[in-house]
């Protein structure tokens, strides 16, 4: 392509850019700046962006003040990954079946499974915590890892149901052809073509799974080593007063699970988004 | 043995019948066409037989043997897809190997079916390879050999060349021929490139909105097709078709006149009685001579293409509708814009009655080799 853009049309856009990341980004930043200062200094007026007294001091006294993080941080991390595993269980053979197969009321059910999604998790906490109750899954990683997967449910089907109908169907044809039945070329064929696919439906559920843990984790348990992080972050909030910069330097330690994951999966990501977009 | 039969074979989707009613016979080893416009349902017809669809009237039986609710495996078949239909994550090997591994059979087996295949194709340097590194050319190879290696009776090709530059179509195709010949299995073969149906084909059926038009050995389809349909769809450039009227008919022949009050007399085996009916003079582009013929009419080209070894024209009918296109020799003395004398002998015509059905032609063909020619107008089905 031919790069068409003048001085001045570069410069707006480079503008923009930068405007938009200022806006994105100046949470983490201030975040990470929270955390480096000292707790009395965190409300200092005026405000002072680089300051003398910084230092990562709060990166080592968390774990003094709230001697579990390590545990929630863990929690967090290990409900995220079996929320993943156990949507995708369910996501990848419905995803399947919406994209394959004809039956009736498919696309109702469909639009069933998105209108789900409108239904916020808080609406219907209630209920679910008497389900939880009689099931006898309270205060269990169960009570929190359920919920969080099938909250996921939806979307994942959708998205992968988009990426399954665009694999040719003539790759499952050739595979019947060839006397291969339908679970062993979705396992042998299907699967291993989605792979991206199911990459970028991973990442999503985890996402998802890792950011809504703090309503079911308040609701259905109160084990305090069951806690994900967003419920130890709740430890910091003191009775006379919020250890900030703890506070903000836990939620970034936090973050690193999540950001791992996408650095490692990334190019699945892009790949995935894109595949088939161009011809190859 | 891969002895094919279709009965009276229908296809609906819904209200839409796509088929309809197909009774074909194939012999064991033959190299059978299927050609037609997009849309004809050759492609349909080849899916059914594959197992891929349903059959929603009529039997196809392989070696005797109904296969209507066989699953493909069990009917003996094997399909070349268009698009390939490659593992894009599996090496060539395990692509050739697939239907082996689905077999379940023992690696040594494997191994010795894996590298026939590769022989017969020359893709040993490539069973390494993933799909996505090959030209397009060895893919399809590559799902060639998935084909062959289970060593089906029946191989079905549906359109496997389209995808490839004009170069590489011409080379596979003279494989394909060998291939057939090395395996001496059945084939059938689906395309919409007549230049394929005609260098490949033992027989070729062509196929018209879901009816079979006729079926015949590539020159018989050439000489004497036995409709319009079928004396348009085959040759290229397409014959010219000429509104004319009979003045006089019987069993040698019939004289007929064009709009323009020229008359000719061609040799068909029509019959008594036709005086006064609108018939249809066909005339291939090929058998027109400049100024020279029985009968010659007088045309202004408007498109004149000189490819070296030939020219090509192209007229409009002084009445407007339609095209009269021709291809003289390289030299001809054509120019766009000048009236040219299109002249053709009465032997090369053909001559359609008002429903578009062929009179069958007595014209001896002198120049063609007796073994490829038919055998007699009443040896088409």
């Amino acid at each position: 392509m031919i790069d068409k853009y003048t001085w001045w049309e570069k410069l707006l856009i480079y503008t923009g850019v930068l405007v938009f990341l200022t806006f994105v980004l100046a949470p983490f930043i201030e975040a990470f700046m929270v955390s480096l200062r000292p707790i009395d200094a965190v409300f200092r007026v005026p405000y002072r962006f680089f300051t003398e007294d910084m230092s990562f001091a709060a990166y080592f006294t968390m774990w003094e003040n709230v001697p579990k993080l390590w545990r929630y941080i863990l929690n967090s991390f290990f409900i995220s990954c079996c929320a993943t595993a156990l949507a995708l269980a369910c996501i990848i053979p419905a995803a399947y079946s919406f994209s394959r197969f004809e039956y009736r009321f498919r696309n109702p059910i469909l639009g069933g499974f998105l209108a789900i999604n409108m239904i916020g998790a808080a609406v219907l906490i209630i209920p679910l915590y008497k389900l939880m109750l009689n099931l006898g899954l309270l205060n269990s990683y169960a009570s929190m890892i359920i919920p969080g997967a099938a909250f996921t449910v939806p979307t994942g089907i959708f998205l992968m149901r988009s990426y399954l109908l665009r694999i040719p169907k003539e790759l499952e044809e050739a595979a019947y052809v060839d006397g291969a039945g339908r679970i062993y070329t979705l396992w042998r064929v299907i699967l291993p073509v989605a792979l991206p696919g199911i990459v970028v439906v991973a990442i999503t559920t985890f996402i998802t799974a890792y950011a809504q843990q703090f309503l079911f984790a308040l609701t259905f348990n109160s084990n305090s080593d069951l806690h994900p992080l967003p419920m130890g972050l709740y430890q910091f909030f003191g009775r006379q007063r919020i250890v900030w910069n703890e506070l903000m330097a836990a939620s970034l330690v936090g973050i690193l699970p999540v950001l791992l994951v996408y650095v490692f999966l990334q190019r699945y990501i892009v790949a995935g988004l894109t595949a088939g977009a161009v011809k190859e | 043995m891969g002895q094919l039969r279709m009965d009276n074979v229908q296809k609906r989707f819904g209200d839409t019948e796509v088929i309809k009613g197909v009774s074909l016979d194939i012999a064991n080893g033959e190299f059978v066409v299927f050609v037609g416009p997009s849309g004809c349902g050759k492609s349909t017809l080849l899916r059914m037989i594959a197992g891929l669809e349903e059959i929603s009237e009529g039997e196809i039986l392989i070696d005797g043997t109904v296969v209507n609710d066989l699953a493909p495996v069990k009917r003996g078949i094997s399909m070349v897809f268009q698009s390939y239909a490659l593992y894009p994550h599996m090496s060539v090997y395990e692509n050739i190997a697939f239907p082996l591994r689905v077999e379940r059979l023992a690696q040594p087996e494997v191994d010795k079916r894996v590298k026939r295949a590769s022989d017969i194709l020359k893709l040993h340097e490539r069973l390494t390879h993933k799909p996505g590194q090959l030209s397009g050319g060895q893919r399809q190879r590559v799902a060639i050999g998935r084909a062959i290696v289970r060593e089906p009776e029946v191989f079905l090709f549906d359109e496997p060349l389209s995808n490839l530059d004009a170069a590489l179509r011409a080379e596979m195709r003279v494989e394909l021929s060998k291939l057939h010949r090395e395996l001496e299995a059945t084939m059938i073969y689906v395309t919409h490139d007549q230049v394929e149906a005609m260098t490949m084909a033992d027989r070729i059926v062509v196929l018209d909105a879901g009816f079979v038009s006729q079926v015949g050995s590539p020159l018989e389809l050439y000489h004497r097709p036995q409709n319009t349909f079928v004396a348009g769809f085959i040759g290229n450039p397409k014959m010219n078709f000429l509104p004319a009227t009979c003045t006089e008919s019987d069993e040698t022949g019939a004289t007929v006149q064009l709009s323009n009050g020229a008359s000719i007399r061609v040799p068909v085996a029509a019959r008594p009685g036709l005086e006064g009916q609108a018939l249809t003079l066909g005339i291939r582009p090929e058998h027109i001579h400049v100024d020279e013929g029985d009968l010659v009419l007088e045309f202004t080209p408007t498109v004149v293409e000189r490819l070296g070894i030939h020219t090509v024209t192209y007229s409009t009918l002084p009445d407007g509708n339609g095209t009269f296109t021709t291809v003289l020799e390289g030299t001809a003395p054509a120019e766009t814009g000048k009236p040219l004398g299109h002249g053709f002998n009465a032997a090369d015509c053909h001559l359609f009655d008002g429903a578009g059905a062929a009179f069958s032609r007595t014209a001896p063909m002198a120049d063609t080799p007796p073994s490829v020619l038919p055998t007699g107008p009443d040896h088409t089905q």
